[in-house]
């Protein structure tokens, strides 16, 4: 089923949701994922990705606090749904699950 | 505070999404303030453009199928439908006003704009129009400026030949023949015209060669109605028809038929010969005649300007021996001056009138224009019942309104669900108004002489015409309620019962400006009513009754007459039988001893005229068989006469025994007759002088005889003249038809007034209506207050009737001006009395006074009980 996969950005981003927790919307999360990562994205991507991960359902948001600085408009804040948790978590798990299953030769070898 | 690029900011609106946009904008609009504080305005714009070009990406976009904006909307607008259906339906009465008044309106517009449309799609089909003139004459001297539209037969070859410019000529010339086909005559108006006609003039034929047909002299060309007529199918070139001609028939050949002329053409012929045909016998050549009509064409790049100097040259040159012997014989000192008409002017511009030799009657614009301000005030005044019925009736909306408000409805949507109610409203009565005009259009054409149909005039342009009616008429009527009704506060209208504001004068203006049109034109109609009943009531000075004039054609007929008085004679159903040329003829001559020159309308006429038409004899005597003399050398004048010649009963001289000199004769007045309307009443009695001969024949039949005398006649004019088909005609119609002008204008205004006054009172029907509704608890408190029926219908009267008597104020000035100018035309005309607009103002006043007393009457007659019952 093609809800239950998401891209390595797409993780990045929900993780970044977690982050934030009560505060996650666009700017927020564009600055997290710089900060933690270094990455620069433009705000359109996080955009879509946002909305994109809501619309299958791992996310959920709801309209926040409007201040001056943004013009009278309001933030869009979001959260992790259960589902989304269970998703990440399966995520974690499957590469918790490779990792282990390196044979620790292959690090000798470097 | 800085603020983002306006137009990226727009683009983003545009393209994205809209239920993502509050975000976004709030994202960028964070940033920006970001970058502004981190690298100055410049840069911080500028990324901030970047930033909206990087969410073009197809998720962001807008979808057309999406429903979040669209349902919203429809669901809307499918609200305005509702509630204005229902307001249609719930108040039918209102509906009905309106879409009644509006379809008769917009009706009315409607037959102008075709009228309009005929009018000035007069001759405008044929394809050398431009080229094409009517060479007109202005004669002047002293005594005034004569415009004539005719010419005479040298002007059209002499300028052909002299002005390079002139292309070519035709010459056009109706004479009235009578034509024989088999055994069978008919009288028939055949149009003499030089064989360049049908090269010059645009009418198809539909057998024959356009160069050719009228090459010889006894060529003949028939339009297919009369092919039709005569030989019963359109297939007749090589047939013959004879035509009488110096009392002799002479053969024609057919050698083309046209298509009929169309309605829209000027000139309207149903057979054609060649002008040469007639004339050849006789050339005048005289410059100085108008009796044909001379058309030029010149050559495509000719400046009609330019050439009109050079007819007054070539006439001067050619004509110099003419002017000189005219002078000397007949003192002849009038400056003629020859001039070109364009030939799509004539139509319309009557100022060369001339409308003879194949030319139809031209339309005088004024008759379009009286039409269209009346079309207009139907118009108008079925506007202002919209207006103000909508507006009175917005009380019930104010609910609505405050509530669609107080949701979110913008002043722009409300303006435009109102104005929307008033197109659907305006269409309805559009499509009832088309069927309108498909119904009257008979009685339309009849009224203004025209032979209209949608078939023939419609096209993109009466279309679009009518679509801008339609939308112009719902843009007006719905403008201004759409505007009021918007502008109320949600709190007034929502918090307590809402009241009109102020006393609302424009809504009684516009009463008063309504009713002073419809009490203008009612005192156009009565003041019409008197002068029509004058003109066609008064006594005339002699009895136009039981007499018939048989037509014998132009010139002398002594002896037919004179067998046909003899045929008459004993008839026990036949009073006396009489002559007198035809028409009417104007002459000169002079008086005391040549001292005094005088002009005078002359009349040849027998013994039995004046005792048959019981024309008093005031001096002198009749002529009579006993006097050989009277034949060629007495006359009798009338009373004008004798005054302007200086022989009226102050002068103290005897009229009976003067001598005129006419021309070369001298005739001595034996009689003097009393003063007679022998021209219509709107001309004044002129000197009027008689001389025997003969002409017409003119009986007099006794009373309730008519078919008996009628047959005698046929019979003996049978006996007499068997060649020539009968015609005649009865004084009193001939009399009648000298005011078909009048009548029609009769007919127009009284249309007009009926309708403006039928929709006013429609309108105020409704006015009453509300405003009694909404008083009805007023009533019923002032009758358990013991107010009688009668005070109760006045004070709810009394509103209204204030507004309709303020109009008169308003209406009789500009009636009395208007009927004033136009009594002018008449030389006998009724007094403008006060009881002309007394009328007018009664009519007006109790029409409204009725009008309102259906619904006053209703309400003070109510029970008191059921208004006050409930709440």
């Amino acid at each position: 089923m093609k809800g239950t996969y998401i891209g390595e950005f797409q993780e990045l981003v929900m993780l970044a949701v977690g982050v934030l927790y009560d505060d996650a919307y666009g700017v927020a999360i564009q600055e997290e994922i710089k900060k933690q990562t270094g990455r620069k994205v433009t705000l359109s991507t996080v955009h879509a990705a946002l909305n994109r991960l809501e619309d299958k359902g791992f996310l959920t948001s709801r309209l926040g606090g409007a201040t001056e600085e943004r013009g009278g408009r309001p933030k869009r804040l979001f959260r992790i749904t259960a589902y989304g948790r269970q998703t990440l978590e399966k995520s974690r798990s499957m590469r918790n699950r490779l990792w282990q299953l390196i044979p620790k030769v292959a690090w000798d070898q470097m | 505070m800085p603020t983002p690029p306006r137009r990226a900011q727009q683009f983003l609106r545009w393209f994205c999404k809209p239920e993502l946009l509050p975000e976004i904008e709030g994202d960028l609009q964070e940033l920006f303030h970001q970058w502004v504080q981190a690298h100055g305005i410049r840069k911080a714009r500028w990324l901030y453009v970047l930033n909206v070009i990087t969410f073009l990406k197809p998720y962001f976009f807008k979808r057309q199928n999406i429903q979040y904006t669209s349902l919203n909307s429809q669901a809307m607008v499918s609200n305005y439908v509702k509630v204005s259906y229902r307001n249609l339906f719930r108040h039918k009465v209102f509906s009905f006003i309106n879409v009644v008044g509006l379809s008769i309106g917009l009706a009315c517009c409607m037959l102008i704009v075709l009228y309009t449309k005929d009018e000035v799609s007069f001759d405008r089909f044929h394809e050398k129009k431009e080229q094409i003139f009517r060479v007109t004459a202005t004669m002047s001297s002293e005594n005034g400026t004569n415009r004539i539209g005719s010419t005479n037969v040298v002007v059209g070859p002499s300028f052909a030949e002299e002005i390079p410019e002139v292309a070519t000529y035709v010459r056009m010339e109706t004479t009235p023949y009578i034509l024989r086909h088999g055994t069978d005559t008919f009288n028939e108006d055949v149009l003499s015209v030089d064989h360049d006609f049908f090269s010059v003039f645009s009418f198809p034929l539909i057998a024959g060669d356009p160069t050719q047909v009228l090459s010889n002299l006894n060529d003949m060309v028939l339009t297919e109605e009369s092919a039709e007529k005569y030989f019963g199918t359109t297939d007749v070139v090589g047939k013959t028809l004879e035509l009488q001609f110096n009392d002799q028939f002479e053969t024609f050949v057919i050698t083309g038929v046209a298509k009929n002329p169309p309605q829209n053409s000027s000139i309207q012929f149903k057979i054609i010969i060649p002008f040469l045909f007639a004339r050849q016998q006789y050339l005048d050549t005289s410059w100085i005649g108008f009796y044909v009509h001379t058309y030029v064409m010149l050559h495509p790049d000719a400046d009609y300007k330019a050439v009109e100097p050079k007819l007054d040259q070539v006439f001067l040159s050619k004509a110099e021996e003419e002017l000189k012997s005219m002078k000397e014989k007949f003192d002849f000192k009038e400056k003629v001056h020859f001039g070109l008409q364009p030939f799509q002017q004539i139509h319309l511009d009557t100022e060369f009138g001339d409308f003879r030799n194949g030319l139809t009657y031209g339309s005088n614009p004024i008759y379009s224009y009286i039409l269209s301000g009346i079309a207009l005030f139907i118009l108008v005044i079925a506007c202002i019942n919209f207006i103000n019925l909508t507006i009175a009736h917005s009380l019930r909306r104010g609910k609505e309104i405050g509530i669609r408000k107080v949701i979110g409805g913008q002043r722009k949507q409300l303006i435009a669900q109102f104005l929307g109610e008033s197109m659907v409203l305006s269409f309805l009565a559009f499509v009832a108004a088309i069927l309108i005009v498909q119904l009257v259009l008979p009685y339309f054409n009849e009224l203004a002489n025209k032979r209209l149909s949608f078939s023939y005039l419609l096209d993109a342009k009466l279309m679009a015409g009518y679509l801008a009616l339609f939308l112009i008429t719902g843009f007006t009527a719905g403008f201004y309620p759409a505007l009021v009704l918007s502008g109320f506060d949600p709190v007034r209208t929502l918090y307590n019962r809402h009241q009109m504001a102020g006393k609302n004068y424009l809504a009684k203006g516009l009463v008063v400006f309504q009713f002073a049109l419809a009490t203008f034109l009612i005192i156009g109609t009565v003041g019409i009513y008197a002068q029509f009943t004058l003109l066609t009531q008064a006594d005339l000075g002699y009895s136009d009754e039981n007499l018939a004039v048989v037509h014998l054609g132009r010139g002398r007929h002594d002896t037919e007459i004179e067998a046909l008085k003899n045929e008459l004679a004993n008839k026990p159903s036949i009073e006396m039988a009489a002559t007198k040329d035809f028409g009417q003829n104007y002459t000169i001559a002079k008086v005391n001893n040549k001292e005094k020159e005088l002009g005078f309308a002359i009349s040849w006429i027998d013994e039995n005229f004046l005792p048959a038409l019981q024309i008093p004899i005031v001096q002198g005597r009749n002529f009579s068989q006993d006097f050989p003399s009277d034949a060629t050398q007495s006359v009798i004048i009338n009373e004008t006469f004798a005054r302007e010649a200086g022989w009226g009963p102050s002068s103290g001289k005897e009229a009976v025994g003067q001598v005129i000199d006419f021309f070369d004769q001298q005739l001595t007045v034996v009689g003097v007759v009393k003063d007679y309307h022998f021209t219509s009443l709107k001309e004044k009695i002129g000197p009027l002088l008689f001389k025997k001969g003969t002409g017409d024949l003119w009986v007099k039949i006794k009373p309730d005889q008519l078919p008996q005398a009628m047959a005698a006649i046929q019979k003996a004019y049978e006996q007499v003249i068997p060649f020539r088909p009968f015609a005649y005609d009865f004084m009193d119609t001939i009399n009648e038809r000298n005011y078909e002008a009048e009548a029609k204008w009769k007919q127009m205004i009284t249309i007009g007034a009926i309708l403006s006054v039928f929709i006013s009172c429609m309108g105020l029907f409704g006015l009453a209506m509300l405003s009694i509704q909404r008083r009805t608890k007023e009533i019923g408190i002032r009758k358990v207050l013991g107010a009688a029926v009668s005070d109760i219908v006045f004070l709810l009267s009394n509103d209204f009737l204030k507004l309709v008597a303020l109009s008169l104020l308003v209406a009789i000035p500009l009636g009395y001006f208007a009927i004033n100018r136009w009594l002018e035309n008449f030389a006998y005309r009724i007094e403008l009395a006060w009881w002309i607009f007394t009328l007018a103002g009664t009519i007006a006043v109790l029409m409204a006074f009725i009008t309102v007393s259906f619904q006053s009457v209703k309400a003070a007659v109510a029970n008191p009980v059921d208004s006050l019952r409930n709440e």
